[in-house]
């Protein structure tokens, strides 16, 4: 469907800069950590994410085929202003596509691995879902198609995101120029994004643009106070890969099969990640909220931090 | 899936271990010293927050601590060069024996199934129970 793939275009690129990473880290010129068996498991997340996509990429492709051909409008794909368009809407998309596979659990099932990994450096970036396809989450770009931007403009839009997300995945760089923390999505503010620490649970889920996130009120700085602390709420216990790619749809089906009504199996799939009926699990608002009444001054200085940014 | 897709996965899957093993070599693992009582009350705190800990249990190998809060056993346990935290009914943690040196907690948690702690040439396990041995 697309002769221009960017992101294999830039596997060379990832490569190396991941090589060079790991350089800079064993001379000590550069933050960055590496464990071999969290390395592998990232990696390894990355190769199965491309085979799924090769096996899912038919329907995927004849799916927003079918509703191109339903477009309202044609979009010429070689209008400098459709480009720009894309570029701003498929970042919107991403936004809430990303929103949405934290906030609800069916969806946090199939992106949960690429939040796994203790760890915050480019291979981190490759720690890809295996079940996207499954979780349906590329429907949430099926309007551009009805817009009536191509198929594979679509789908070169993506890959860019996806290879402008890749360099921000590292703790080698500390910050950028103020202007460009203020509208891009850079590594500072997706560290917030990968970090467990409660106040910055759920935040910063920008693609390219952090525009989105001021905007709709998930935006927090990175402190110089508080470093983040990477992984998920709850780390894995080991870095067998079907765990890392399976374990939460497993923890979803286990659920479901014990709730006591429809009305729980449905919470359980469609709540919030760390919802049950009884409370006795801590959904991330819960998190924060436990936190900010632990400490109050520290929560309380968050809404200054928040306005100074 | 064409020939061309199963040479591109078997070079991708040799880049993989070329890429690991250069991490591997280069050693640059966070560091995860031997836990002591001071830092496994730390990584606790960290874990757990606004708990108390009555009773701490470090391993032989001190890759963890496991400590009693009211009912519950708060488990930290190494994995690579993180930490990972569950809890566990306390009855059922002290409950559990040591076998072949080692101490296994069944967690019930698809994301970490067992905690398992190097037991021999520890304090006896459940910490308090040389008292009244």
């Amino acid at each position: 469907m697309k002769s221009f793939d960017p992101v294999t275009l830039a596997t060379p690129f990832f490569i190396l800069t991941i090589i060079l990473e790991i350089i800079l880290g064993r001379l000590g010129k550069a933050k960055a950590e590496y464990e071999a068996k969290d390395t592998a498991a990232s990696l390894v997340m990355g190769l199965g994410s491309t085979v799924a996509g090769v096996l899912i990429g038919g329907l995927i492709a004849v799916s927003t085929l079918w509703v191109y051909s339903h477009r309202l409008f044609t979009i010429p794909m070689t209008a400098v202003w459709a480009w720009v368009a894309i570029f701003f809407l498929e970042d919107l998309t991403y936004y809430w596509f990303h929103r949405l596979s934290h906030e609800r659990r069916i969806w946090w099932a199939s992106h949960v691995n690429h939040h796994s990994s203790q760890h915050y450096n480019l291979s981190t970036a490759l720690r890809q879902t295996w079940t996207g396809g499954v979780a349906m989450t590329w429907a949430m770009w099926l309007p551009l198609a009805f817009l009536g931007f191509p198929p594979a403009m679509i789908a070169i839009q993506k890959g860019i995101s996806l290879v402008y997300q890749f360099w921000i995945h590292t703790e080698a760089i500390d910050r950028m120029p103020a202007p460009f923390e203020a509208v891009f999505n850079t590594p500072s503010h997706h560290r917030v994004h990968h970090a467990r620490n409660p106040r910055y649970l759920d935040r910063n889920y920008a693609g390219i643009l952090i525009i989105w996130d001021r905007l709709f009120g998930t935006f927090e700085p990175e402190r110089s106070d508080e470093t983040p602390r990477y992984g998920i709420v709850k780390n894995l216990g080991d870095f067998n890969i079907f765990r890392v790619a399976f374990h939460e749809w497993v923890s979803i089906g286990r659920d479901v099969i014990h709730a006591r009504s429809p009305k729980e199996a449905l919470g359980y799939v469609f709540g919030p990640p760390g919802w049950s009926p009884d409370g006795s699990r801590q959904t991330s608002d819960e998190i924060k909220r436990a936190w900010r009444e632990r400490e109050p001054d520290r929560s309380s200085d968050e809404a200054g931090m928040s306005r100074r940014a | 899936m064409g020939l061309g897709f199963w040479i591109q996965l078997a070079g991708s899957a040799v880049a993989i271990a070329l890429l690991v093993a250069f991490a591997a070599w280069a050693r640059i693992e966070r560091p995860c010293p031997p836990l002591d009582e001071v830092a496994a009350r730390a990584l606790l705190a960290e874990e757990f927050p606004g708990r108390n800990f009555e009773r701490l249990w470090i391993p032989a190998d001190r890759r963890g601590v496991v400590a009693r809060s009211g009912n519950e056993a708060l488990i930290l346990f190494r994995a690579g060069d993180g930490y990972v935290a569950r809890s566990l009914g306390w009855t059922e943690a002290a409950h559990t024996a040591a076998r072949d040196g080692r101490l296994q907690f069944r967690l019930e948690d698809v994301g970490a199934p067992v905690a398992s702690f190097l037991a021999e040439g520890a304090a006896p396990w459940p910490p308090g129970s040389e008292a009244r041995a």
